[in-house]
Parts: C-alpha cells; structure tokens; sequence
C-alpha cells in the first residue's frame, strides 16, 4: 500500500544536494503557515494548545529583530 | 534562445545556467495552454525547483553539525531524521536526543545563543531536568527571517534508559550529522500523532523484512510477510494475518494497536503537562520573550529549582 505521495516517494532518487535544496523550498513555503502551527512539535509539551502555551503572551511568529 | 515545436508544445530552450539545460514551454490544449518546465532533464516540480535552487544546506543538518563539532553530542530525531532518510519533507522544526551531560547541555546553548535563541517555555537545558524525561524548547530566525525551532530531550519516550549508549553508538550519518537509526526513530515516531503512522510504514522498509515486520504498519507487509516470518509475533495484526483471516481483521487489529500507542503517548503528555503547570506560569511571567539565552536559562533553572519535578513518579520513559 503507497502511503505518501508521489513526491515524497520521488526523495529517493535525489541527490544530497538536491535534497536539502528541496527541503530549503519546501521550507520556505512552509513559513507561511507559521502562525497557523501548534506550539510544540516535539517533547513533552507537545500536547499543549496554543493558549495554554502562550498564557499572557502573544504568539511570536514574527522575527525579533 | 530559440523556439522548438514538438508535437502540441512549443519550448523556449536557454542555459541552464550550469546545471543543465532549462526548457520552458507552452501546451497547447485546444483553447487552453498548459506551462511546462524542465530542467536537467526532469519535468517533476519538485526535482525542477531543487535542480534550479542556489545551494542552502539545511539548517538543522547544519546545526547538528555545529552541536557535534567538538565531539559527538547530539542525534537528529523524528521528523528531520524523516528527511534525512528520503521518506517526506513534512518537519519545520528540528529535535535532537542529547547526551544527558553538563557539558552537551552547556555546548547546545552556546551554539544557539551565537544564532540569537531564545528559550521558549519549556524545562531548563540542564541534566537534572532532561533525566527525567522533560523536554527543552527554543527558537530563533535565520538569516532569511525563517522561524527555526529546537527541541532537546536525553530521555526519548519508549527508548529504554539503558539503551541510549547503544542508541548512539548505532547512529547513522557521515562525520558530524548523526542521525537517530531507523528502528528506535520508529520507536520514537509512535506518537499521538496520526501522521507519523504511515512514515512508521515506509521507516519499516529500511529494515530486514523480519524486523520490519515488528514494526511496520503497512497492512499489506503484514499479509505478504507474516506466514513466512511471524511465528511467535506479539502483534494480534501479526497473528490474524498467519491465522489466514481476511485483511479487513488484520486492518482491524493494526487500527487497535495503533490507537493504543496513541493512547499511552497522550497520557504521558498529560502527566508531564499537569506537572508543568506552575512552572511554566511563572516562566511565562519571568522569562522576557527577548531575553538573551543565558539570561533565560538562569532564571529558568531558578524557577525549575521550586515548581518543576526533577522526575515524575510513573518515569519518563
């Protein structure tokens, strides 16, 4: 049974460079859903919401500059 | 620069700048066109775009490598250990097992303060924090005004705590970019998260057929390799499958054994999360936002001191 898609599956072929180069788009198109993201990805927190993460604080997606 | 005609579609060939020839080209369907794109002889659009990209390493590959620059300190884990094996690009943020030392821990704030992180709340990068489980979480932006998150635990769930020397000793990867090896990032990837079941499926496939079979969660592997390889399985998918039931029961018992695996990771989410609870109030209130990382970790350590348990009675891992 496939899985995942055709262009994940297509990662094999690649090479090293063409993989972070993928990945380094990828990424950056990814910025865009930033604020949309849960808190926490990883770890033991990951199950927290985003007010229970940010509390009185506001959500940080913007660069500090 | 030149036209070509070729069948329906009429292409503009230029240089390729040094990586092949680029071709664009307009379809035409009826009354409708359709732009294609090549380059180095590939159509796919991903492949086009990384064929086409200036050269940028990946920023956690490359972090890892600074973590490990004065000794082995850190594996890359879960979802950038995902890309590292081909299987998906679906990680913005990076996580690392670390050596549960002074020094690692010591070692990763430095390279992250000399990026500009900050802590965000989460436990103090500090052993006496990690060895019970708890995770530390920081952040900052690249040269691009990307948003980069780290995440840091010594004690990975479901990897027992005897196993870590070997966990990394059996580390994949060329000089310093180690990467957790494929069946304990299985072990890791057995989270509450529905996504992280199909990367199990294709991380399955790295391994020997009779050790995927622990692990894969491919219904079809299951069928194709239980008879041969499954005596004596644990798994009840395994079982249905040498038993010759249908595969709607093999998919059955594989959905039980997945929801439990999701039920045991939330709950030992919600144990860590309860006891976290007065600490990361207070970090909140104490810890500026664009405090410099060592002024974060002081005041985070002196907080940790008073509200976060060292360890949880039911374990961390």
């Amino acid at each position: 049974m496939q899985m995942l898609s055709e262009d994940d599956l297509d990662l094999k072929q690649m090479t090293d460079e063409e993989l972070e180069r993928a990945w380094d788009l990828w990424f950056d198109l990814a910025q865009s859903t930033n604020d949309a993201d849960p808190p926490y990805a990883h770890g033991v927190f990951a199950g927290l919401g985003r007010e229970e993460h940010s509390g009185t604080r506001g959500a940080s997606s913007e660069p500090r500059l | 620069m030149r036209l070509t005609n070729v069948g329906d579609t009429t292409w503009l060939n230029g240089p390729g700048q040094g990586k092949g020839t680029v071709q664009i080209g307009v379809q035409h369907l009826g009354a409708e066109k359709r732009w294609l794109m090549t380059a180095g002889g590939r159509t796919d659009p991903l492949r086009v775009a990384a064929i086409l990209r200036q050269d940028m390493p990946n920023v956690y590959f490359a972090l890892t490598e600074e973590f490990n620059s004065e000794g082995l300190i850190a594996l890359l884990a879960s979802g950038q250990a995902v890309v590292f094996y081909r299987i998906a690009l679906m990680s913005k943020d990076g996580d690392w097992v670390l050596r549960e030392t002074a020094g690692a821990c010591r070692r990763v704030r430095s390279v992250l303060a000399d990026h500009g992180a900050r802590y965000r709340p989460g436990a103090p990068l500090d052993p006496r924090w990690l060895a019970g489980g708890w995770s530390s979480h920081f952040e900052f932006f690249d040269e691009k005004k990307r948003r980069i998150r780290c995440d840091f635990v010594s004690r990975p769930p479901r990897i027992a705590p005897g196993d870590l020397d070997a966990m990394f000793a059996a580390a994949r990867g060329d000089g310093r970019l180690r990467v957790v090896d494929p069946q304990r990032l299985i072990r890791l990837k057995q989270t509450q998260r529905a996504k992280d079941y199909p990367v199990i499926g294709e991380l399955s496939r790295l391994l020997p057929p009779e050790i995927e079979l622990r692990w894969t969660t491919d219904p079809d592997r299951i069928m194709e390799l239980s008879s041969p390889l499954g005596q004596g399985s644990p798994r009840a998918s395994v079982r249905a499958a040498r038993d010759g039931l249908s595969r709607e029961v093999v998919v059955m018992e594989l959905a039980r054994e997945i929801d439990r695996m999701q039920r045991e990771d939330r709950d030992r989410m919600r144990r860590y999360e309860a006891a976290a609870r007065p600490y990361l109030e207070e970090f909140r209130t104490r810890i500026r936002e664009d405090a410099p990382l060592e002024e974060g970790h002081g005041v985070a350590v002196s907080v940790a001191e008073r509200l976060l348990p060292p360890t949880l009675d039911e374990g961390g891992s």
